[in-house]
C-alpha cells in the first residue's frame, strides 16, 4: 500500500525572502535526531562518529560538518545531527544503528523546524530578536548556541558562510517565528519609497 | 574683546534668524505650525529654536497654577516648554520643543490652556495658590474620604495635567535590538568623541551614542575653537575618522537612559521621530540593549537656573541655552539681555550675545568680587558690571519686560530687557553613575555633585567629571578612551588638539533672599522655594520625604534643573551642609521612554508568541472555535450550524463519543523520551507509583510529587524497550516536569545511566475515543498490525505503521472513559493523518471534539485536571493517596508524611450533584454544613470543576470537601458569594459515567 500521507509545511504563511542583502528560507528538508551519550559513554560515542564521519563532536557550544552531515552541541555529551533527507535518510536509523548501546537517540526530524537566515543583513536582523553576540569575532563559522530569538527557544548556528545561520525551533512556533522574522527583515532592509 | 562693528545680518522672514551662523541648513526652509499660526525654520532645528527664531517664547501653561511659560533650555532637561506635537494617531503629549526636532509640516500646540494660551481661564489656579501648596492633595481634600474619588480627585486632574494622549492606536512600529561592543561611549560631545578616537585606535568595538542628531555637544553650543578651527570642522573630521573603522558605530537621536547590571545599557533610539511618517516598515523608535564591556559616561553637564521671583517667565533662560541657539541653530532668542550669574560661564555668554548682535544691558554677577575675566569682558564690551548684585524678579507676564535688581548697596535698580540670561552654575550629569545604587560625592571647589562609586567597568570623562573647561574635556575623554581599552597598563595614547582655557570660578548663590513673586525651583511640578520651606516646617527635611511632599523632581526632566537648587534651600535653612543633607539618587529612564519602544515587535497578538497544534489548520477550516491554553491555541469546540450555543455543541460532541467516536487533537501534551541503563530505576524514583511491574508493551498512569510532598503533575508511562520510556505530562507543565526530571538526573542522581530528551513535537498524537474508535482506526493502521483486543488490550502501547507505511505509535489509553486510543505520526503527517481520520470517521458518524468536551468527559470519568492538580493537594486529596507506594523512595517521600500533608481533616476528591437537578453548579463555590453559617470557620472545602454532563442530565461538579469520601449521600451547601450562588448539592461518588469502567476494555 502506498502512503497516503503527504507531509505539510509547519509555517503556514512564510513566502521566502531572497534579496542581496538578506535571505530567508524555510529548509523542510532535513532528517534529525537528538542523541545522548549513556553513562562512561562519551568516548566510545566520539570516536564511532569520528570513525563514521570523520569529525570530532565539539565538548562546547559548537558545529562540525563533514560529509552530508553536521553535529551541533545540544548540552552536555548531547548533540543535534543534521543532514538533508534526500530520497529517505533517517538520521535516528542511521544513528540507532551506529550508537545503538552507547547512547539515546531520538527523531527530532519533526519536532524541530530549520530556518536559513543568510545575507550581509542577516546579523543585524538576528540581533533584533537574539541576546547572544553575534558579532563575528564572538560568533562565527560553525558557531553555535542554544538561547531565545523573539521569545522563542532556538538552537542556533552558523554554517562556515560568514553571514549564513540556521535557526532550529520547536514545530508549533513556526508561524510565531516567522511572523517575527519577516516583519523585523522588513523594517531593516533599505526602505523602498 | 572689540564689539563687532557690524550687527549680523538676520532673516527678513524669521525676526531672530541670523542667516550665517549655527549648524542648520539656512538653504532650505520648511513650514510648521504652531496654535495654527504658521512660521518658518531650517532642517536642523528643534521646534524651540524655530520658534524662538520667530520671536515666540511663550510656550505653554503650567502643570498646576497655569503660569505662562517659555523655554528655559536648549536640551533634554527641559521643564517648561512641553508641546502637543502631531495630531490624529500621531498626538504625543508633553514633548520637549527643546528635542523635538523640526520637519515639513510639523503640527505643535501648547498644553494645558483654554481657551487659549494667551488667556486662560485656569490661570486663577495662581491666585488660589495658598491652596495649592506642596502637600495639598493629603492636606485639603482628607474629608469626607467618600468625595475623593467622585469629586476631588478628577476635578484635581482636569485642572492640572498636561498634554493629552492620543485615543487611537499607535500606527508605528517599533523595534528592539541588542549589540554588545568592547566600549560604549555615552555622549559625543569633545570629551566623548576623543574618547572614541582614543578607543578606535585598538580596533576593538566601540559604540558612541549622542543625543542629539549632530555629534559635537558643547563645543558646537559654545561654538569653540578647537585645534584653531571651528568646533563644528573639528567634530566632522573625528566623525569621517570614526566612519572609517568597520568596528565602530555611531547612534545619533539616541539616549542612554538607563544603566542595568552586568554591564547592560538602555537605550533609545529615536530613529523617525524627526520625520512626519516613518517610510513603510521602518520603525518610529528603536529600544537598544547594549551590554558592554566597558563604558565611558560623557554625559556632559547641566546648567542650573538661579531661584529668583518670577524666574519662570517666558525670556528666563539658561544662559547656556542663550548660547546654543546663537551657535548651533543661529538663533537671537533676545535682543536687550540682562546676564545674571555666579560663575565666570557669564563671560562667554556675553561675547557670544554681542557678536550676535544683541545689547547686554548689564552683567549682574552675585559675586562681591568681580573675577578678572568677568571685568575684561565688561570693560572690552561696554556693558554695565553690577558686582555683588541678585535679579530679584523678572518683571512681565508673557514675556519679560525688565528685571528687579539689588545692588551690593542693597539700592533697587529696574533695567528694561527681553530675555535674562541666568547660569547659577553646572550639574554634572551623573544619573547614569547612580541607577546601580553608586553614591555621589559633593566637591565644594565645583560646587556640584559628582560621580563617587561606580557601576562596575564604568569610566568618566568631560564635564560629567567636573571637567568644565575645553582643554580638560578634550584630555579627559583622550585618556578615558585608551584607558578603556588598555590591556593591563599598555595604553595607547592620541594627540589632544588644541583649545582655550575657559574660567570656571564661581561662587554660591542658590536663591535670591527677599525676593517677592513666585520664585520656582522646580518649573515642571510647580514647585516654589516656600514649599520646600513648608515641607522644612512639616518635618520633611531629610531628602527623599522634601521630594515626595513636594512632588519635586518627580516630573519627566527628573527634576535635574531642580534638585540641587532644592537640596541647596533645605540645607540652607536647616543649618546643614548640602553632603549632610542628602542626595536622592536617579532611577531609570533619564528621558520618557514610550511603552511601544519596550514592546517593540510584541505587541497585540505578538506579544507572546503562539504555538499551534498539528491540527491546526484543519480545525479551521471546519470552524472550531479556538481557546488559549498556555502558549497553545487549541480547539475548544466545533460547532456546526442549527446549534445555538457552545453547550449545545459540547453536547452533541461528548453524545458522539459515547456512543460512536470522536477525535481530538491532544498534541499538546507534554512528550518526554526517556532512555538508558538506569531508566527504570530512575523512573521509580521520580514517579510516586510503582513502575517496576511495568512489562515492554505497556503504559501505565502515573503521578508526581514535589519535594514537599504536593501533587506535581500527572500523566502516562509507557515502556516501549527494556531501556526505552516515553511519559506523557500535562500541557501546562511540560516544560517544567522536563526541568525537574533533568535537575534529578545531573543534581540528584548523577551516578545513573539515564538520558532524557524532549520529543513533545515530534508527534502528532490525536485521541480516537468512543465505542467505535477500533473500527475507524482498523482502515487506519496497516493490516498487519493485530488490534483487537485481544492483540492490542487497554494499556497496550505499539510501534506501527498508518496509511501505507508511516511510522506511527499507539497507545491504548483513555481520558473519557470510553473504548479509546492515541495515535502518533511524525508531526509533518500530523495534518494528514487528521485529514485521513476524518474521513474514515465519516461511515461511523464521528465527530471532532475540542477542549471542552474533553474537559466535560474527564469530569463525568472523576479525572483530576489542572483545577485540582493546583500545587497545593496531595495525592490523597485527590482520591489516588492508594497509588502512592509504600515499598520504594522518590521524590516528595519523606515531606509527604508531614502532620499537615496526611492531616485527615484535609479535604478529599468528592463529587456532587445539584439536589435541584435544573440548578447550574459554579466553581469555586465553598461547602458549609447545612445550616452552618457562612464563616471561614465552617468552611468545609471547595468545588474545583463543573460540566454539565449531557450523560446524566444535569450539571455535575468535582471538588474537596473534608471527609468527602464518608460522606456520600449527605446533603451540603455549596455557597458562592461572589456569584451570589447558594445551593444544596448532594455528595456522590466522583464517577458519573460507567462506575464500572467496563467500557474502556471494550
Amino acid at each position: 500500500m502506498a502512503n497516503m500521507l503527504k507531509p505539510t509545511s509547519a509555517f503556514s504563511h512564510l513566502d521566502p525572502l531572497s534579496t542581496p542583502s538578506l535571505s530567508v528560507a524555510p529548509r523542510e528538508d532535513l532528517t534529525m535526531a537528538s542523541f545522548a551519550a549513556g553513562k562512561d559513554q562519551v568516548q566510545a560515542v566520539m570516536a564511532t562518529i569520528k570513525s563514521a564521519y570523520g569529525v570530532d563532536l565539539p565538548r562546547r557550544p559548537a558545529r562540525v560538518s563533514g560529509k552530508g552531515i553536521a553535529f551541533v552541541w545540544a548540552g552536555p555529551d548531547q548533540w543535534l545531527a543534521v543532514a538533508e533527507r534526500g530520497a529517505n535518510r533517517d538520521m535516528e536509523r542511521e544513528l540507532k544503528s551506529l550508537l545503538s548501546a552507547m547512547a539515546s537517540v531520538v527523531d527530532q526530524s519533526d519536532g524541530r523546524v530549520v530556518v536559513r537566515v543568510s545575507g550581509p543583513l542577516s546579523r543585524q536582523v538576528l540581533a533584533k530578536g537574539i541576546p547572544i553576540d553575534l558579532h563575528p569575532r564572538a560568533f562565527g563559522a560553525n558557531a553555535a548556541a542554544i538561547t531565545h530569538a523573539s521569545h522563542i527557544g532556538v538552537i542556533m548556528w552558523q554554517l562556515e558562510d560568514a553571514s549564513t545561520f540556521e535557526l532550529a525551533m520547536f514545530r508549533s512556533y513556526a508561524d510565531s517565528f516567522a511572523h517575527w522574522l519577516i516583519e523585523t527583515a522588513e523594517a531593516t532592509l533599505p526602505a523602498t519609497a | 574683546m572689540a564689539r563687532t562693528k557690524e550687527a549680523p545680518r538676520r532673516d527678513p522672514l524669521q525676526p531672530q534668524r541670523l542667516v550665517d551662523r549655527g549648524i542648520v541648513d539656512h538653504r532650505r526652509t520648511i513650514e510648521f505650525t504652531f496654535d495654527g499660526v504658521t512660521y518658518k525654520g531650517h532642517p536642523g532645528d528643534t521646534v524651540a529654536s524655530a520658534l524662538l527664531a520667530n520671536g515666540v517664547m511663550l510656550a505653554g501653561r503650567s502643570f498646576k497654577y497655569h503660569r505662562p511659560r517659555g523655554i528655559l533650555s536648549a536640551g533634554s532637561e527641559e521643564p517648561s516648554a512641553l508641546l502637543e506635537l502631531r495630531d490624529g494617531a500621531r498626538r504625543e503629549p508633553n514633548t520637549k520643543a527643546t528635542t523635538a526636532e523640526l520637519f515639513d509640516g510639523l503640527v505643535a500646540k501648547s498644553q494645558n490652556r483654554w481657551p487659549s494660551l494667551d488667556f486662560d481661564v485656569m490661570s486663577i489656579n495662581s491666585l488660589l495658590s495658598k491652596v495649592f501648596v506642596a502637600g495639598f492633595y493629603y492636606k485639603t481634600f482628607m474629608w469626607p474620604a467618600a468625595l475623593w474619588e467622585k469629586l476631588y480627585e478628577p476635578a484635581i486632574r482636569r485642572a492640572a495635567g498636561l498634554g493629552r494622549a492620543s485615543d487611537a492606536a499607535d500606527p508605528d512600529v517599533y523595534e528592539k535590538t541588542t549589540a554588545h561592543t568592547d566600549v560604549l561611549i555615552i555622549g559625543g560631545g569633545p570629551a566623548g568623541l576623543m574618547a572614541a578616537l582614543a578607543a578606535a585606535q585598538s580596533g576593538k568595538r566601540v559604540i558612541l551614542v549622542d543625543e542629539q542628531a549632530a555629534l559635537g555637544g558643547r563645543a558646537i553650543d559654545d561654538g569653540s575653537i578647537i585645534d584653531g578651527r571651528p568646533a563644528r570642522e573639528w567634530v566632522r573630521s573625528v566623525e569621517a575618522e570614526l566612519a572609517s573603522r568597520p568596528d565602530v558605530t555611531i547612534l545619533r537621536r539616541t539616549t542612554v537612559f538607563g544603566t542595568y547590571d552586568g554591564g547592560t545599557y538602555g537605550a533609545l533610539e529615536r530613529v523617525n521621530d524627526h520625520v512626519a511618517v516613518p517610510q513603510k516598515h521602518q520603525p518610529r523608535q528603536r529600544l537598544w540593549r547594549i551590554v558592554a564591556k566597558r563604558a565611558v559616561l560623557a554625559t556632559g553637564a547641566t546648567e542650573r537656573p538661579i531661584v529668583f521671583g518670577d524666574n519662570d517667565r517666558p525670556g528666563v533662560m539658561l544662559a547656556g541655552a542663550v548660547r546654543t541657539y546663537i551657535n548651533r541653530f543661529g538663533v537671537v532668542p533676545g535682543d536687550r539681555v540682562v546676564v545674571f550669574a555666579n560663575n565666570d560661564y557669564a563671560v562667554s555668554t556675553v561675547t557670544d550675545l554681542i557678536n550676535a548682535g544683541a545689547n547686554v544691558v548689564a552683567i549682574v554677577d552675585s559675586r562681591p568680587k568681580p573675577s578678572e575675566a568677568i571685568s575684561r569682558i565688561a570693560s572690552s564690551a561696554g556693558t554695565k558690571l553690577l558686582s555683588g548684585a541678585v535679579v530679584t524678579r523678572a518683571l512681565g507676564k508673557k514675556r519679560v519686560t525688565g528685571a528687579l535688581i539689588r545692588t551690593q548697596s542693597g539700592a533697587e535698580v529696574r533695567l528694561f530687557c527681553d530675555l535674562i540670561a541666568v547660569s547659577g552654575g553646572w550639574n554634572p550629569n551623573i544619573q547614569l553613575s547612580t541607577h546601580v545604587g553608586g553614591k555621589p560625592l559633593w566637591n565644594d571647589d565645583l560646587l556640584c555633585f559628582l560621580p563617587g562609586s561606580l557601576p562596575p567597568g564604568m569610566l568618566l570623562a568631560g564635564a560629567v567629571a567636573g571637567n568644565f573647561s575645553l582643554p580638560k574635556a578634550l584630555g579627559s575623554g583622550a585618556d578615558a578612551g585608551a584607558t578603556a581599552v588598555a590591556n593591563g597598563t599598555k595604553s595607547v595614547s592620541i594627540p589632544v588638539p588644541k583649545a582655550a582655557e575657559d574660567s570656571v570660578r564661581i561662587a554660591p548663590l542658590w536663591r535670591v533672599e527677599d525676593h517677592s513673586g513666585k520664585a520656582f525651583v522646580d518649573f515642571q511640578n510647580d514647585v516654589t522655594d516656600t514649599d520646600v520651606e513648608l515641607a522644612e516646617r512639616e518635618g520633611f527635611r531629610a531628602v527623599e520625604h522634601l521630594k515626595r511632599y513636594t512632588t519635586l523632581g518627580m516630573a519627566t526632566d527628573q527634576g535635574r534643573t531642580a534638585n540641587v537648587n532644592a537640596l541647596a534651600i533645605m540645607a540652607d535653612i536647616t543649618g546643614r551642609t548640602i553632603p549632610q543633607t542628602g542626595m536622592t539618587l536617579a532611577r531609570p529612564p533619564y528621558v520618557p521612554v514610550a511603552v511601544g519602544a519596550l514592546a517593540g515587535h510584541h505587541r497585540g497578538k505578538s506579544f507572546k508568541p503562539t504555538r499551534l497544534p498539528p491540527s491546526y489548520k484543519w480545525a479551521k477550516e471546519q470552524g472550531a472555535v479556538c481557546v488559549e491554553t498556555g502558549l497553545w491555541l487549541r480547539p475548544s469546540y466545533f460547532p456546526r450550524p442549527g446549534e445555538k450555543d457552545w453547550l449545545d455543541t459540547v453536547k452533541r460532541e461528548v453524545n458522539t463519543v459515547r456512543n460512536a467516536v470522536g477525535i481530538c487533537d491532544v498534541s499538546t501534551l507534554g512528550k518526554v523520551d526517556v532512555q538508558g541503563k538506569d531508566a527504570a530505576a530512575f523512573l521509580e524514583r521520580v514517579y510516586m507509583n510503582n513502575l517496576k511491574s511495568l512489562a515492554i508493551g505497556k503504559a501505565r498512569y502515573g503521578g508526581m510529587l514535589r519535594e514537599d510532598g504536593i501533587l506535581f503533575d500527572d500523566g502516562t508511562v509507557a515502556r516501549f524497550a527494556e531501556n526505552q520510556y516515553f511519559i506523557t505530562t500535562t500541557t501546562a507543565n511540560a516544560v517544567r516536569a522536563l526541568q525537574h526530571m533533568e535537575y534529578c538526573a545531573q543534581w540528584l542522581w548523577p551516578e545513573l545511566d539515564v538520558q532524557i530528551i524532549s520529543a513533545t513535537e515530534q508527534w502528532a498524537q490525536y485521541a480516537v475515543a468512543g465505542p467505535k474508535s477500533r473500527e475507524l482506526l482498523r482502515k487506519i493502521v496497516d493490516p498487519e498490525f493485530d488490534i483487537s483486543d485481544a492483540g492490542f488490550p487497554y494499556l497496550q502501547v505499539g510501534e506501527i505503521t498508518v496509511c501505507g507505511g508511516v511510522k506511527a505509535r499507539l497507545f491504548r489509553l483513555s481520558f473519557s472513559g470510553e473504548r479509546a486510543y492515541e495515535i502518533g505520526v511524525p508531526a509533518r503527517y500530523g495534518d494528514a493523518l487528521m485529514r485521513q481520520l476524518w474521513e474514515a470517521g465519516r461511515e461511523f458518524g464521528a465527530c471532532a471534539y475540542g477542549t471542552e468536551a474533553l474537559g466535560v468527559m474527564r469530569i463525568e470519568k472523576g479525572h483530576i485536571s489542572g483545577p485540582e492538580l493546583n500545587g497545593t493537594t496531595t495525592p490523597r486529596d485527590v482520591g489516588l493517596g492508594g497509588m502512592v507506594s509504600k515499598t520504594k523512595d522518590f521524590v516528595g517521600r519523606t515531606l509527604g508524611t508531614r502532620p499537615g500533608i496526611v492531616d485527615p481533616e484535609r479535604p478529599q476528591l468528592i463529587g456532587f450533584r445539584p439536589v435541584d437537578r435544573s440548578v447550574r453548579l459554579r466553581s469555586g463555590a465553598h461547602f458549609l454544613a447545612k445550616g452552618a453559617n457562612p464563616t471561614a470557620a465552617n468552611d468545609e472545602g471547595y468545588m474545583t470543576s463543573v460540566a454539565y454532563s449531557p450523560s446524566n442530565g444535569h450539571w455535575i461538579g468535582l471538588g474537596f470537601l473534608k471527609h468527602g469520601p464518608e460522606r456520600v449521600g449527605e446533603i451540603v451547601r455549596a455557597y458562592d458569594p461572589v456569584r451570589g450562588g447558594d445551593t444544596l448539592v448532594e455528595v456522590v461518588k466522583p464517577v458519573f459515567v460507567d462506575p464500572e469502567g467496563a467500557r474502556v476494555r471494550g
